[in-house]
This record gives C-alpha cells, structure tokens and sequence, in this order.
C-alpha cells in the first residue's frame, strides 16, 4: 500500500492565520470568542463567534482575481494557498494534484441569499448569472484549481458533520490508486448571516463561552467558521512531513469504537446532543480535545487533524481546554504530556449514530 | 443622474468594480481585455445589469460588442437606445 504524508497544512479561524497561529493557540491556551452581529427582523443582536478574518487574502492573491468570488471561495482559496505555501510549492502548475473539498453548509450567503434574492427581486430574466455561478455546489474547488493550476480532478463532498471523514476517503483512495500523486485536501464552512440566524434561533439564549466540550451533560457550543487544508503526498517527498495518514473510517455504530491504544482526539464541541456518545467512546481511553479554539461547525473534525498532526511532529500533547470540566471517566493529557504510542484518531460523531475515525501516525 | 454616471454606479456595484469610480478612470479605457479585464461571464451580467438599470435587452451582439468597448461607448449606446 502506498504511503500517505501530510506535507503541509493550512488553517486560520478563530485562533488566527496560518498553522503557527494554531499551533501557538494550541500552546497558549483559550481562544476568545468575538461578538458578531446578526440580523433580524428586529433589528441586529448578538451571537459569540469563533470568526475567520479573510484579510490575508488580499495580500496573496490579487484584489482584481477576488472580484467575482464569495465569501465561501474566498475563505476556501485562503486555506489552499496557506497549505500550499507551508509545504513549499508554488500556487501554480501544479500537475498530477488533485483537489477534494469537504463542507458542511457550503456558500450559504451566495446560495440562499444573493441568488434567490436575484431572483425574487428582478425575475428570472434578470437573475444575475455571477450569483448563478457562485452557487454551484463545487465553484469554490473549481475557483482553487483554477488560482492554484491544478490540473487533477476536483471534487466538493457535503455529509454534514461527517464531510471530513467522507472527502478524505475518496482524497486518500485517489492517492491508493495512483490517480494522483499529491492532493490538496480542505474542510471549509463560513458562518454566514444566514447560519448565524439560524444558530440563534435553534439554540435559544445567547451563550457567551467559555466552550467546555467535555463537559458532556451541558450545551457549551460556541459557533466557529474558517478552513483547515493539507496537502496529501503519496510521492518520495524531500521535505520532512507531518505525520502520516494511516487509516479513514465512516459508518454507523452500535457501541463503543475499537480505537486500541491510540489517542483520542474527540471532535466533541459543546453540543449536548452528542455529549453522551462521545463519553462512552472515551470512556477510559487518553484524549484531548480542542474545539474550544477554532469552536462548533462540521468542518471541526480537520481542525482536529491539524492539531494531531502538529502533536504528531512535536512528539507532545497539547493541553484540552476546560479540562477540569470532564464529566466521564477518562485520562485527559495535559500539556506537553510525551506521546507515547505514536498513532492518533480523530474521532467524529453525527446524527443516526454515524461516526468517522481518521487515524494518524508519525513519519 | 445622467446616463454615465448611473452606468458606473450600477456596473460599480454589481460586478464589484469600485475602480470605475476612482478620480482619474479612463471612460475610453476597454472594459475587456488589458483594460477592465472582463470576460465572458462579465459580458452576460453586463447584459442583465442594462436590462435591470436601464429597462431594454441587448438582442443583437454584433451591436453590443461595439458598445461594450468603453464607459464612453457604452453610455452613448444606452442613450441611443432609450432615445428611440
């Protein structure tokens, strides 16, 4: 079987741009949520969010080629670019690489507003076909392969909060096969007005943080937005890689996951709803847990990946957020606790007891 | 407002063009090519941003490719057609 590394990684969020920014959250401990405003039929309130800032765009790729993109592509093209720039390559004639998008909600302030907008304010005559385009399902790969000059295949996958395990099958089967050699492997959701609105509405009272994820009895969510890309090699690479990508699971569970003795990165984010199954899969095993720094979307689950990765190549855990919180019977590793066993799952789950685990291990 | 400046206004705003409206833009300069840099896609929103600001369709492209060269060209195309 071929081998699989990750040679760099792109992420920016809540916590910041760039993998040294995660990185530096990681260590550093909390991030704190900002306020954004929401509209409402009554006016603006306010919603805690983990936000991205979109500005570092602007200064790697030029405003004239941003013009037609939304803020999904925009978000999604960052992630790439920073990928691409921490493994060394260049954001062209890259041959022979594939691209694989993973995403929860998609464009959702260009699909459900701009365009439907167009549409019910000038009629179908006068639609705009800029939103038209903007709102096809796999724009924002296509926007990438085309800034980057990828020539593989490229492929948007949504499976709401199982879109990272799923996208990363298919990245990772696409390298099996040697249908390519290196694929730029992303996660992105953008926290629109849209789903800002909808946030609220579901969960009632504003919830100003802090997040405590295992804290599994209680609703700490706090809504996140951002990318988290890597670039998957499956060639002899000269450069030193991350870690290595063993093993991508999904499917629906009866009971407790065999995880062995890997660490656990739990995807858990706050959210009550799942507090429960990720305790009986934690129950005993060593996990860590780091949503509180990038916050609840269903692109999480590459965040987690990121910081595994990172552990991976540092040889040390990262301290969990709101540690003391953990309701279930687990051992919770502390800061740079030595690991011992150099293999990590990231651990996913979603509604109808499905579940992805993507494991990890070192160079 | 007159025709031009409701032109830039209108292509400013929905194609994301501010430079339209900067002091010292050449209305002469191509909306195409080296100029604006517009292509295909920009062409068909264009016809729909006329058709929504101005209130007529561009049917015959061999006229619009002559009145999408410039701001200038195109102002003047606008007038022509709401003058008859």
């Amino acid at each position: 079987m071929r081998r699989i590394t990750i040679q760099g990684i792109g992420t920016f969020g809540g916590f910041g741009t760039g993998v040294q920014a995660l990185a530096q959250a990681l260590e550093k401990g909390l991030v704190a949520p900002s306020i954004r405003a929401v509209p409402t039929g009554h006016g603006a309130t306010e919603l805690a969010a983990l936000r991205a800032d979109l500005a570092p765009l602007e200064v790697l790729v030029q405003a004239r080629t941003l013009r037609r993109m939304d803020s999904f592509s925009k978000l999604a093209l960052l992630g790439a670019r920073l990928a691409l720039e921490d493994a060394g390559l260049e954001p062209a004639g890259n041959d022979n690489l594939g691209l694989v998008i993973a995403t929860g909600y998609g464009a959702t302030t260009t699909t459900t507003y701009a365009l439907m907008d167009s549409i019910s304010r000038d009629g179908d005559a006068c639609t705009s076909p800029i939103h038209f385009a903007n709102s096809m399902h796999n724009t924002a790969a296509a926007n990438i392969s085309l800034q980057i000059g990828a020539t593989g295949p490229n492929l948007t996958i949504s499976q709401f909060h199982l879109s990272v395990p799923s996208a990363l099958l298919t990245a990772r089967q696409w390298l099996l096969d040697g249908r390519v050699e290196r694929v730029l492997f992303g996660a992105v959701d953008e926290l629109s007005d849209l789903m800002a609105y909808l946030w609220m509405r579901q969960r009632g009272e504003h919830w100003a943080g802090p997040m405590a994820p295992l804290a599994t009895q209680q609703e700490t969510a706090i809504p996140g937005e951002g990318a988290a890309f890597f670039l998957l090699s499956a060639r002899d690479e000269v450069k030193p890689s991350y870690c290595t990508l063993q093993d991508v699971s999904t499917g629906r569970h009866s009971g407790p996951l065999a995880c062995g003795t890997d660490l656990l990165v739990l995807g858990a984010d706050g959210r009550q709803a799942f507090g429960a199954t990720y305790a009986a899969a934690a129950k005993g095993a060593r996990v860590t847990c780091f949503t509180p720094h990038y916050g609840s979307m269903p692109s999480g689950p590459a965040f987690d990946l990121a910081a595994a990765a990172l552990m991976l190549r540092r040889g040390k855990a990262y301290a969990t957020p709101a540690s003391e919180a953990c309701d279930f019977s687990a051992t919770v590793l502390p800061a740079d606790a030595p690991l011992a066993k150099e293999e990590i799952s990231c651990l996913t789950f979603a509604a109808d007891r499905g579940f992805g685990r993507i494991r990890l291990g070192g160079v | 407002m007159d025709t031009k400046t409701k032109l830039k206004k209108a292509l400013a705003d929905e194609l994301n063009l501010p430079e339209l409206n900067a002091p010292g833009f050449d209305d002469d300069a191509p909306l195409f090519g080296e100029g604006l840099g517009l292509d295909s896609l920009d062409a068909v929103e264009l016809v729909i941003v006329i058709q929504k600001h101005f209130g007529f369709e561009i049917k015959d492209m061999d006229e619009g490719k002559t009145a999408f060269s410039s701001i200038n060209t195109l102002s003047a195309y606008i007038d022509k057609r709401l003058s008859e």
